[in-house]
């Protein structure tokens, strides 16, 4: 903030996954920097509970989906009124968790995973870069994780679905540069979250081996969402097709 | 299902062969039932019988027939 300029003053930014810890911290820093917020959440019960948690802020427009169906992604999106609403900014916190051994993962399980944390990613993108629905500059961030760069038991899918965006962010920062959208990914540890504490409880052994190596410890959702807004920002205008990580050291 | 049949799918799911696990064979005594064993049931019994298996459930059971009992109550 210079002044009395807010940083995201009159700028539109859609959140997917809204209701997940990193989201909501950026509800809660996005709106106190002057930023329009679209809020996506993934059924009609999550949207409801954030309408009740948010109703002091003003002007939210919310919109439910799927992400496991991303066919049906355009038309939610158009039929939620967001057609003649022009984005400053995209964050993508959507991303289902799986753990599961080589002999338990069927198609139909890749296919779900893949659909929810990769295809429909890379739909919402083509959905927002068209002609009119985004101004420039346009700035992108998605959440990932250090399973995009390293691997563990049981992760599989998860993991190739993280590293599947981070590739593509790669290639999609090129090809969408002539129009001013930048796109970067936060590569996260392990964050304390409600996500986090789930998966805690189904694993027998309490003893988290990645926080040995992640020596700065559980990582604060709103560590996060203060490296997301720096990139939403143009204070990170020569950043683009890049993972930043905020892990704790655990990549070090 | 009859315990039998969940006696069965649990040996599936660790891969071992069949008719080598009984209601009083103690998990312990289960080599295939290591982290990722532990995990293959916690998914087995989302996926065929649609319960939630927490960690902590699954510290106290002691033998395979705890587990028959669990997803057939």
């Amino acid at each position: 903030m210079k002044g009395d300029q807010l940083l995201f003053q009159n700028k539109t930014i859609l959140i997917t996954g809204a209701s997940s810890d990193i989201g909501l911290s950026l509800i809660e820093h996005l709106s106190a920097e002057g930023a329009k917020l679209i809020l996506h959440t993934s059924n009609k019960q999550s949207e409801e509970k954030l309408r009740h948690l948010l109703s002091n802020i003003p002007d939210i427009v919310y919109f439910n989906c799927d992400f496991s169906k991303p066919h049906i992604l355009e038309d939610v999106y158009l039929s939620s009124g967001l057609e003649n609403i022009a984005l400053d900014g995209f964050v993508n916190c959507v991303g289902v968790r799986s753990r599961r051994p080589i002999n338990l993962i069927k198609p139909e399980h890749s296919i779900e995973v893949m659909q929810t944390n990769f295809v429909s990613f890379i739909e919402m993108i083509r959905i927002i870069t068209k002609k009119n629905r985004f101004n420039s500059p346009l700035n992108i961030v998605t959440i990932s994780s250090i399973s995009s760069v390293t691997g563990g038991q049981g992760i599989t899918i998860y993991s190739a679905s993280k590293a599947a965006v981070d590739a593509a962010l790669r290639c999609l920062s090129k090809e969408l540069a002539p129009k001013g959208i930048r796109i970067n990914s936060v590569v996260c540890g392990q964050i304390n979250s409600k996500a986090y504490h789930e998966m805690m409880d189904s694993k027998t052994e309490q003893h988290d081996p990645i926080l040995e190596r992640q020596f700065l410890g559980l990582i604060e959702p709103e560590k996060v969402s203060s490296m997301v807004m720096f990139l939403l920002s143009e204070q990170s205008a020569y950043i683009t097709g890049s993972m930043i990580p905020v892990d704790g050291g655990y990549l070090s | 299902m009859t315990n039998e049949e969940v006696i069965s799918l649990i040996e599936e799911t660790l891969e071992i062969e069949s008719s080598t696990l009984n209601s009083e064979t103690l998990l312990d005594d289960i080599l295939e039932f290591d982290s990722m064993g532990k995990l293959s049931v916690i998914v087995m019994a989302d996926d065929e019988f649609d319960k939630k298996l927490t960690g902590e459930q699954m510290k106290k059971f002691k033998t395979v027939g705890d587990i028959v009992m669990f997803l057939n109550a």
